[in-house]
């Protein structure tokens, strides 16, 4: 127990999804990897499940359910994107389990991503979670490797 | 305060992408941006609130630019729009 909440305390960010994480330079979109939205990590995914990164209040989850945004209970506007030009998908592959101005906490399940399904169509799954107002951000370093969701610290931060 | 309004092209409307760069060139201007949308507005300056808006393609959004280098920053907001929304 002791252990964990090593990984749960409030300057951490875990990992929205079981698999690799990496950094966001790697990301193939600039959007992501010239950090033009933030920066922060992203997960190679190797299961459907994406949970809560963080604890705080789900902003908007877009309406083709590819991204959501994440306030943070300490102010951290967090966004999480489905895979890369997903929103073309225009929903098919993702199931939404929370609603706008629901509360979650780090670990909570809030959406599935079908994997397998959205690579077969072509898309790219790699999932950045990227804060976008890094003004409020003293330090960020992301935490690559192997990581399992909800549990392992990706991004750590300093207000 | 100056403004203008525009006909979003793209077929995703203002997702991630072309929020995060709307977002970015309203940043380097020094005027208070805003968009205006089916009567909510939001501050261009902040991901978040643009991103709130759910602007699709075909909506109409009205940008507004108030301060000094109002004419300047809204004639860039206007080019962007027209090259990348």
């Amino acid at each position: 127990m002791g252990f964990l909440s090593k990984f749960k305390s409030k300057n951490t960010i875990v990992a929205q999804q079981s698999g690799k994480a990496v950094t966001v330079n790697e990301v193939p979109d600039p959007a992501f990897s010239d950090k033009i939205l933030g920066d922060g990590i992203a997960i190679i995914p190797s299961e459907n499940k994406v949970v809560a990164p963080i604890s705080g209040t789900i902003v908007q989850v877009a309406d083709t359910m590819h991204a959501f945004c994440i306030e943070s209970d300490d102010g951290l506007e967090v966004l999480v994107h489905l895979g890369l030009d997903t929103v073309k998908l225009e929903g098919k592959g993702f199931k939404c389990h929370v609603k706008t101005g629901q509360h979650v906490k780090a670990g909570d399940p809030v959406m599935d991503m079908d994997i397998e399904f959205i690579k077969n169509e072509g898309y790219n799954v790699i999932t950045p979670c990227i804060i976008t107002n890094m003004d409020k951000i003293k330090k960020i370093t992301a935490v690559t490797g192997t990581a399992e969701s909800g549990k392992t610290g990706v991004i750590k931060y300093e207000i | 305060m100056k403004k203008f309004d525009y006909i979003v092209k793209v077929s995703e409307g203002l997702h991630a992408r072309p929020a995060g760069l709307l977002v970015k060139c309203a940043k380097d201007c020094s005027s208070d941006i805003k968009i205006l949308n089916a009567g909510k507005s939001a501050d261009a300056k902040r991901l978040f609130s643009v991103m709130s808006l759910g602007v699709k393609q075909n909506d109409k959004i009205t940008l507004t630019a108030e301060g000094n280098n109002e004419d300047n920053d809204l004639e860039k907001l206007k080019l962007f729009c027209e090259k990348n929304i």
